[in-house]
C-alpha cells in the first residue's frame, strides 16, 4: 500500500552530522535515549540492514560510501560524536541545513548508527580548517558577500551561508564554487522572465505553478508574475553565481576560501 | 395529556418508519441519473466520474466562484470522495473523523469521531477515501481495520465489525462499494507483510458474506503455483486493496485492482508471478469467486500497486462493439481489456517507461534488462509513485477519451534482505530520486481504442489529484501546486483555475445540482470548497 511516499518519506530521514551538533553534545543526552543501549552495534545482520536503510535514506546527500556528496563526509565526522548525540541528530535534524529530522522508528535509526559505526572513522576529521582562514574571509568579503549572507551581513540572492560549514563536505564546496551550475539548491534555479513588452527580469525561481511564477530578481526584489502576462519564461542552465574556475580563483585561494567556509557553523537556532 | 403524547409519539414513529430509504439499490444502479446525488466513490458503478450535468459549460466556467468553505479543524488531509444525498454532504476525513454537512451552506450537521488505538501500523497516514451508502446507512472502513455503519441522520454507530487485526499491520482506507445488499471492502497493509483480501458484509447486520484472498494459497489451482512451493511466503504476500473497485451489473462482476506483493523490493523469497497481486481481478458479487484475472506486473519489485480505478466502458474496436475495462496503471502502461474475457485488447505506455519494452501478445510485459533492484541501486522509470496512482481518472463516453493525471518520474530502487517481524514495516528496500532527475506532472487525454495520448496539459510538479468530467465537455483536475482547473475536454485548453491553498491529494471534484444550481465540490487539505456560477450565468443547456 505504499503510495506516493517518495520525496517526503526520504526527506524525513536523510542524514547529516555537524560540529554544531558536537557543540550541542555538551548538553546531557535525554535519559531515555535509545542509542544508549543499541542492540545492533556489531551485529552483522543489523549492519547489513543499516547499510540498506542508509543507502535509501541518507546516501543521496552523504554519498553511497558515506564520504560525503552535498552533505558532510560522515566517516570523518563521527569519531568524536557519542551515539546518543548521533541519534538525536538523526531524530531532530540539523537546523539551518538541508538535514531534516526523522519520524522513522527508533530501531531504524539504531540500525543506521550500527552501520555507520561499522564504517569506522578516519583519523583526520575534515572539519579541521585548512588553508589561511583570514585570507579566505577576505576573499569571501570581496567576491561573495554581494549575494551570500553570513549572519546579518551580505546579500540574499544566493543561499545563506551562515552554517555552510556544517552542511557541506569539502568536496561539495569545491564543486559548488568551481561549477555552480552543476546543481541548484531548491529555490535558486536561474530564470529569466520576458514580459510582453520585451522587458527581461533575471533572478532565482522561488516557486511556480502552471499559471504563475515567483522570483527574486537580481536587485533582490521578490515578486510574483502571472505567466499569462509574460511572453516567455526561460529556465537557464547557468547559475547566477559565476563559475570560479582556476583562472578566477587559484587553488591556494580556493583552499583558503574553503578553510574559511568550513568555520561557518553559525549559532545553532536549536541551542538556547 | 398522556394519551395525546403517546399518540404523537406513535405518529412520529410511524412517519419515521414509513419514510423512504434515502439510497436504494436501484439508486445505485442509476448512478448519476439523479442530478442531486453522488452516491458512490466513482459516482456510479462504472467508475467513470463523468457527470451528465451541463449548467457549467466551457463558455461560462470562467465565471465559477467559491460559494462556501468547510474547514475540518483537524490535522491531516482529505482523501475522500464526499457523497451527496438530499442536500447533505457526507464526508470522511483523517483519523476516521466524518461529517454530515449542509450542501447549501457548508454548515456541519453532525460529526463522528473514532477512538483509535495508539499503536497503529500504517505506511502512509491515517487517511480515508470515503463513505458508501445504502438505505439510511453509511459505511466506512477504519484505519484500525474495522468496518463501521453509521446512521445517516445522526452519525451514530449502528454496527462495527473487525476486518482483521490492526496490531499485525492490517489497516483499511478504501471507500466501500455497496452492491445489492452487500458492502464490499478491502484490506491494506502490504508494507507490513499482510495477506490481502476483498470482503463482502451484509449491510443490515455487518455479518461477513464472503472473502476473496488477493494472495493465492497453495491449493489455488491457478494462483497457487505462482508462489514458492516450499515456503509460506504467500501468507504475508501483500496484495492490498485501498482504492474502490467498480461493478458490472450485467455480468454481476466486481473489478478490483490489487496491491503490490510483499516485501516490496527484495523478492528472492517470493519467486514466481505472485498472483493475484498487482492484478485486476473480476469476481462474482454474490459469491466472491474469481471469474478471471489479469496480472499487470508479474512478480512486481517496484511497489507498483495496481490499486487504480478500473473504469468500465463500451467501445467500438475494429468495427466490433466491446465491453471493456480501461486501466491506467502505476507501472506506466495504459490498458484496454475485454471485461468479459479478461484479455488485453491494447496496452501502451502513457509515461516514460523503462522497465518493459511492451506488453506482448500473451499479455505479459516484455521486460528490459537491468531493472531488478539491488543493494547498489538501479534506475527505473516510473518511480514508486508510478505513472499514475490512487487518483481517480475519468472517462467521457461521448468523446471516448480517458483522462488521467500522469506522473513523469524515475527512481533509483534499492533492495535488501530484511527479516520479517509481525507488525513491523517490511519493504526490504526503498528508493531515491536520481540526481538531476526533473519530475513533472500532466493531465493527459488518452484514446482507449489505440492507447495513445491525444493531448496533455503539463504541470511544473507532479500531482496526485483525481479527475472529473461533465457532459458539457469539461474536465476538472488538480495540479500538485494547489490549483483546481477546468479544461476543454476535446482540446485540453485551460479555461479556469482557482488556487485552493493546498493540492488535491487522491481527491477529485464531484458535482451535483441543488436548488437549480450546479455545484462543483472540491476536497483539498482539510477543506471542502463548493463552487457555482453567479445567478446570471446559470442557463441550462
Amino acid at each position: 500500500m505504499a503510495r506516493a511516499r517518495t520525496a517526503v518519506h526520504l526527506l524525513v530521514f536523510s542524514l547529516s552530522i555537524t560540529s554544531a551538533a558536537l557543540v550541542a553534545q555538551e548538553r546531557p543526552a535525554p535519559p531515555d535515549n535509545p542509542a544508549r543501549n543499541n542492540p545492533h552495534l556489531g551485529n552483522k545482520e543489523s549492519i547489513r540492514s543499516g547499510l540498506a536503510l542508509y543507502r535509501v535514506r541518507c546516501a543521496d546527500c552523504h554519498g553511497l560510501d558515506a564520504k560525503g556528496y552535498r552533505g558532510p563526509d560522515l566517516t570523518a565526522l563521527l569519531g568524536d560524536m557519542p551515539d546518543e548525540k548521533l541519534f538525536q541528530t538523526l531524530r531532530k535534524g540539523v537546523a539551518g541545513t538541508e538535514m531534516p529530522g526523522s519520524t522513522a522508528p527508533d530501531d531504524e535509526l539504531l540500525l543506521v548508527i550500527a552501520y555507520l559505526r561499522n564504517l569506522g572513522a578516519v583519523s583526520a576529521p575534515e572539519t579541521a580548517p585548512t588553508g589561511n582562514v583570514e585570507n579566505g574571509q577576505r576573499l569571501f568579503a570581496a567576491q561573495c558577500t554581494g549575494c551570500h549572507r553570513i549572519g546579518m551581513r551580505g546579500g540574499r540572492l544566493g543561499p545563506d551561508l551562515s552554517r555552510i560549514g556544517a552542511a557541506r563536505s569539502r568536496s561539495a564546496l569545491v564543486r559548488e564554487i568551481r561549477t555552480p551550475a552543476e546543481w541548484f539548491p531548491p529555490g535558486y534555479e536561474t530564470v529569466t522572465l520576458v514580459t510582453k513588452d520585451g522587458q527581461r527580469i533575471r533572478g532565482t525561481r522561488k516557486n511556480e505553478d502552471a499559471f504563475s511564477i515567483q522570483v527574486m530578481d537580481t536587485r533582490e526584489r521578490i515578486q510574483g508574475y502571472l505567466k499569462g502576462d509574460l511572453r516567455e519564461v526561460i529556465y537557464e542552465k547557468d547559475s547566477l553565481m559565476p563559475a570560479f574556475t582556476a583562472a578566477r580563483l587559484n587553488d591556494n585561494d580556493l583552499n583558503d576560501l574553503i578553510g574559511y567556509l568550513t568555520t561557518l557553523r553559525g549559532p545553532d537556532p536549536t541551542v538556547r | 395529556m398522556r394519551t395525546l403524547l403517546l399518540a404523537f409519539a406513535a405518529s412520529v414513529t410511524l412517519a419515521a418508519q414509513g419514510a423512504a430509504p434515502q439510497v436504494t439499490p436501484q439508486d445505485l444502479l442509476d448512478g448519476l441519473k439523479d442530478p442531486g446525488k453522488w452516491l458512490t466513490y466513482g459516482g456510479d458503478y462504472s467508475g467513470t466520474r463523468h457527470s451528465p450535468l451541463t449548467q457549467i459549460t466551457p463558455e461560462n466556467v470562467g465565471q465559477l466562484a467559491s460559494q462556501w468553505m468547510f474547514q475540518t479543524g483537524t490535522l491531516g488531509s482529505f482523501q475522500t470522495t464526499p457523497l451527496v444525498v438530499d442536500g447533505i454532504i457526507y464526508a470522511t476525513g483523517f483519523n476516521n473523523h466524518a461529517w454530515a454537512i449542509d450542501a447549501r451552506t457548508g454548515r456541519p450537521i453532525w460529526r463522528y469521531r473514532r477512538n483509535l488505538p495508539e499503536n497503529l501500523h500504517v505506511c502512509c497516514g491515517a487517511v480515508n477515501r470515503g463513505f458508501a451508502a445504502l438505505g439510511d446507512r453509511l459505511f466506512m472502513t477504519t484505519i484500525d481495520a474495522h468496518l463501521v455503519s453509521l446512521d445517516m441522520k445522526t452519525g451514530d454507530v449502528l454496527w462495527d465489525v473487525e476486518l482483521a487485526d490492526f496490531k499485525v499491520g492490517y489497516s483499511a482506507t478504501v471507500a466501500p462499494l455497496v452492491v445489492k445488499d452487500k458492502v464490499i471492502v478491502g484490506i491494506a497493509g502490504a508494507e507490513f507483510g499482510i495477506r490481502g483480501f476483498i470482503d463482502a458484509y451484509d449491510a443490515q447486520t455487518g455479518r461477513r458474506a464472503w472473502r476473496f484472498f488477493t494472495v493465492a494459497s497453495p491449493d489455488d489451482p491457478i494462483g497457487g503455483r505462482s508462489w514458492p512451493p516450499t515456503s509460506d511466503a504467500w501468507q504475508r504476500g501483500g496484495g492490498s486493496i485501498w482504492v474502490t473497485g467498480t461493478y458490472d451489473p450485467q455480468q454481476n462482476l466486481l473489478f478490483f485492482g490489487t496491491g503490490n506483493p510483499g516485501p516490496d523490493y527484495y523478492s528472492n523469497a517470493r519467486e514466481g508471478d505472485n498472483l493475484y497481486t498487482a492484478s485486476l481481478v473480476a469476481i462474482d458479487a454474490d459469491t466472491g469467486q474469481r471469474r478471471w484475472h489479469y496480472q499487470f506486473t508479474p512478480h512486481d519489485v517496484h511497489d507498483w500497486d495496481s490499486t487504480q480505478v478500473p473504469v468500465l466502458g463500451d467501445l467500438t474496436i475494429n468495427g466490433q462493439p466491446r465491453k471493456v475495462v480501461m486501466f491506467a496503471n502505476r507501472n506506466g502502461f495504459f490498458y484496454t481489456i475485454d471485461r468479459v474475457t479478461g484479455k488485453v485488447i491494447v496496452a501502451r505506455p502513457f509515461v516514460e517507461t523503462t522497465w518493459a519494452k511492451e506488453i506482448g501478445p500473451d499479455g505479459r510485459p516484455v521486460l528490459l534488462p537491468g531493472h531488478l533492484p539491488d543493494e547498489e541501486g538501479t534506475k527505473t522509470c516510473p518511480d514508486l509513485g508510478g505513472g499514475t496512482n490512487f487518483m481517480s481518472p475519468s472517462y467521457d463516453p461521448t468523446s471516448h477519451l480517458f483522462f488521467v493525471t500522469a506522473r513523469e518520474t524515475c527512481a533509483t530502487y534499492f533492495a535488501f534482505d530484511q527479516k520479517f517481524k509481525p507488525g513491523e514495516q517490511w519493504e526490504s528496500g526503498g528508493t531515491t530520486r536520481p540526481r538531476d532527475q526533473k519530475n513533472f506532472g500532466a493531465l493527459r487525454a488518452i484514446d482507449p481504442v489505440t492507447a495513445t495520448v491525444k493531448w496533455e496539459f503539463r504541470y511544473p510538479s507532479v500531482s496526485s489529484s483525481g479527475v472529473l468530467t461533465t457532459a458539457s465537455g469539461l474536465v476538472f483536475a488538480g495540479d500538485g501546486d494547489g490549483n483546481i482547473m477546468a479544461f476543454d475536454s476535446r482540446t485540453g485548453k485551460n479555461l479556469w483555475h482557482y488556487q485552493l491553498g493546498f493540492a488535491m491529494r487522491a481527491t477529485a471534484g464531484t458535482t451535483y445540482m441543488l436548488d437549480g444550481r450546479q455545484y462543483l465540490l472540491v476536497p483539498s487539505g482539510s477543506m471542502l470548497t463548493a463552487f457555482a456560477l453567479p445567478s446570471e450565468q446559470r442557463t441550462q443547456r
